[in-house]
């Protein structure tokens, strides 16, 4: 570029800091820091902040800088630079893209605030508001930020890969074309030799007839080799379609969590999948569960005595407690279920359910 | 076939009020007479009323194609002629031990099974006579059986999926414990796998209702591998520590895919059984010498019982807390052996891994006929060589 023209511009150039000039230092780099944009060159950065994190030395602004942010300036401009390292920033949080949106018109208003937050960073109007909203924002949808941001990366690289494979076609297809137009002027030619040659050796009778053959074999020759194009074209274009189905999956693979989120309006519901629950080795039912008695421990019974003596019977597992559990359980079992009740229910069931059967309807009573 | 007594112990009758048998000649009315048993029972309106039910209750499955034939019974596939859906039909065999009445085994598996109703227990439709025989229609399980998935050796299977079928077992085991139902025939024969992978627990042959005093029960129950000490050693009065026992021995075969002791009499499975898990004495097991058929044993033979590191090394694919819950399944005195309920309490089944949700379990599709194999055999029975049986397993009707 016009390098020459910037080094003499620069000739008079002058760090802010240490006030060397370029005149004297024409290896002088000049270094920002992002944080408040304050030029100086960079044997400043390495004088002032080699040792850690330090204030910036032009008067008056206190921001304390560190050596690692110093970077080479871009745009000449500093408002531009700042500008364009906000909008980064606020590009990389707020990356929802449009399939999230439910409607294009919700897409545009989100675009239209987006847009709205950087000129407010920009011209520093509720920029402490503005930069609060961000980084909740950014906390809440930490998720669906990264997922996005993967996205994007992945369809850069594929775009990438897309033009390389683009260009080398291009070229072979030119390549291909070249080739072609050399195969047919050698071919007239060829064809041209031959016809004189057959005329200067034919008598006169045959010379319509062989300039007639010679025109109709040039045109057969034009239409294969037509037909021939058509057929790369189209295989082209097969594999052009091959690659964009290749590429559909990798918009569609979302995995966005999150609903509305309090900054962004009209984002399509996203349903997670309910948690799953803990596995219940008792699927739903509860184990020794008893409505109207509970078990005691022993029951004092003469009739039992000599069971409750027998070694024999306990020491193959034989327990008693199963006896009261069982009897108790059957004294009682039958409490609280009313047949009359179970009865019209049934019928009700069956006035329903015309074709369900008898026995259907006593399976589906009897299994409550 | 006023002479089939067992046509009242239809489900059906069970739950129906007096006025079943109005009902029953309505709908026989209503629905027409355009099939046999429709017309018979319109034909002959003074039949008893056990008859109609059991003719109503008959008319209502299709019998299919034969699935297999066992010892004391052939099972067909059928189905429901309303809802199309697919059922297995028991067919009792007359055997010539009853010839006055029935197999014991179809008794109790009726009796037992029409109580229960759980999604790890086989479901019993509904049970009818026809030609003087006796009728089960069970539900269709076409997946199998789990010793099918733990013989073959294509199958992979992990800790994941052996929870699930052991969440499942226990599951139907501690429902037929509080319901006060022992099962006393639990292997993975016994266990069938249905469409959707949920495994029930069938052939209730050899069940029986437990806990009553003073009452004995057979100690020649349980397939030998699986059968607890406590009723090898003749123990008259049992509780539902044998099914734990059985629990564990299957638990133990899902993890080393071959069966855990499997001795060759019931004297060698005693000796095996010391073996691996030590010698009852006294000591681990108060009240064990007076028990019918103990044999003492010498004192310097006398093995220790094993402890923890011994599961764990044993069975190190269960991780420590599965071996722990399989020790307490195995242990040798019945009182001190874990129950169903605090089987389901232990802290495996809420640790990692979680059990694999039943569709992603393996599953050998259209195992029908290993299904009917299952359900036609005998409790208690094994397959013990290779032609054991063999002129009754040749299917002459196979195309």
């Amino acid at each position: 570029m016009t390098s020459k023209g910037i080094d003499r511009r620069d000739e008079d150039e002058v760090c802010p800091v240490c006030k060397s000039s370029r005149y004297l230092n024409p290896n002088m780099r000049f270094l920002i820091n992002p944080e408040c944009y304050h030029k100086m060159c960079e044997s400043c950065v390495d004088r002032i902040f080699s040792s850690g994190p330090s204030n910036c030395p032009v008067a008056g602004c206190r921001k304390t800088l560190r050596k690692n942010r110093f970077r080479a300036q871009t745009f000449e401009d500093i408002g531009v630079e700042r500008e364009v390292d906000i909008r980064r920033r606020v590009m990389q949080i707020l990356n929802r893209r449009e399939e999230e949106f439910d409607t294009k018109r919700n897409y545009d208003d989100f675009l239209e605030q987006r847009e709205e937050i950087i000129a407010n960073l920009v011209s520093r109007t509720n920029e402490a508001k503005t930069n609060a909203q961000l980084a909740k924002y950014a906390t809440e949808n930490e998720q669906s930020i990264r997922t996005n941001l993967a996205l994007e990366e992945q369809e850069a690289t594929s775009f990438q890969a897309r033009m390389t494979l683009e260009q080398e076609e291009a070229q072979r297809r030119r390549q291909i074309a070249r080739q072609e137009y050399e195969n047919e002027r050698r071919e007239i030619q060829a064809g041209r030799e031959d016809f004189l040659s057959r005329l200067a050796s034919g008598t006169t009778a045959d010379a319509n007839t062989i300039a007639r053959e010679s025109s109709k074999v040039h045109l057969k020759k034009s239409s294969a080799r037509r037909s021939e194009e058509d057929r790369i074209r189209l295989k082209q274009a097969a594999l052009r379609g091959s690659e964009t189905k290749r590429g559909t999956p990798l918009s569609n693979s979302e995995i966005a969590g999150g609903a509305d989120s309090g900054l962004i309006k009209g984002l399509k519901k996203i349903k997670t999948p309910e948690p799953e629950k803990p596995y219940d080795p008792f699927m739903g039912l509860v184990p020794e569960q008893r409505d109207y008695f509970t078990l005691r421990e022993s029951y004092p019974s003469t009739f039992l005595e000599r069971q409750r003596q027998n070694v024999q019977g306990s020491a193959g597992g034989y327990d008693l407690r199963e006896y009261y559990s069982r009897t108790m359980l059957e004294a009682f079992a039958g409490l609280g279920v009313f047949v009359g009740e179970e009865v019209s229910k049934r019928e009700e069931e069956k006035s329903v359910l015309p074709t369900a059967t008898e026995g259907a309807a006593i399976a589906a009573v009897s299994e409550k | 076939m006023a002479a089939s007594p067992f046509a009242s112990r239809s489900p059906s009758m069970t739950v129906a009020s007096p006025n079943t048998a109005i009902r029953l000649k309505a709908s026989a009315a209503q629905s027409g007479s355009g099939s046999t048993a429709d017309v018979k029972t319109s034909t002959q309106p003074n039949g008893e009323l056990t008859e109609q039910l059991n003719d109503s209750v008959a008319h209502n499955y299709e019998r299919g194609k034969k699935l297999g034939e066992g010892t004391y019974a052939v099972v067909y596939q059928g189905f429901r002629r309303d809802t199309a859906t697919t059922v297995a039909i028991k067919k009792i065999k007359v055997n010539a031990d009853y010839k006055d009445g029935l197999a014991m085994d179809a008794i109790r598996e009726v009796k037992y099974l029409q109580e229960l109703s759980h999604p790890n227990v086989i479901a019993l439709h509904d049970v009818f006579s026809k030609h003087e025989n006796l009728h089960l229609v069970l539900e269709f399980l076409p997946g199998g059986d789990l010793e099918m998935l733990i013989r073959d050796q294509d199958v992979q299977y992990g800790a994941a999926d052996i929870k699930a079928w052991m969440g499942m077992l226990a599951r139907g085991v501690w429902f037929c414990h509080e319901n006060y139902v022992l099962h006393r025939d639990i292997k993975p024969n016994n266990l069938l796998i249905a469409a959707d992978g949920e495994v029930k627990l069938a052939d209730f042959g050899l069940a029986r209702s437990f806990a009553d005093p003073y009452l004995n029960m057979t100690h020649q129950v349980i397939t030998r591998w699986y059968r607890p000490p406590e009723l090898l050693y003749g123990a008259r009065q049992y509780s539902g520590a044998v099914d734990v026992w059985s629990m564990g021995m299957v638990f133990a075969e899902l993890l080393l895919r071959v069966p855990f002791v499997a001795g060759n009499t019931d004297l060698d499975q005693i000796s095996k059984i010391c073996e691996a898990f030590g010698t009852p004495t006294e000591d681990n097991w108060p009240g064990v010498t007076k028990l019918p058929y103990f044999i003492e044993t010498d004192s310097s033979q006398i093995i220790p019982t094993s402890g923890r590191d011994f599961f764990s090394r044993q069975f190190p694919t269960a991780g420590p807390v599965g071996a722990d819950l399989l020790m307490s399944m195995c242990t040798l005195d019945p009182r001190k052996r874990i129950t169903a309920v605090q089987a389901l309490r232990h802290k495996w089944w809420t640790i990692d891994p979680q059990p694999t949700k039943n569709e992603d379990l393996p599953q050998k599709r259209h195992a029908e006929k290993k299904m009917a194999e299952d359900m036609s055999r005998r409790g208690g029975e094994v397959n013990d060589g290779p032609f054991k049986n063999a002129a009754r397993q040749l299917d002459f009707g196979a195309r």
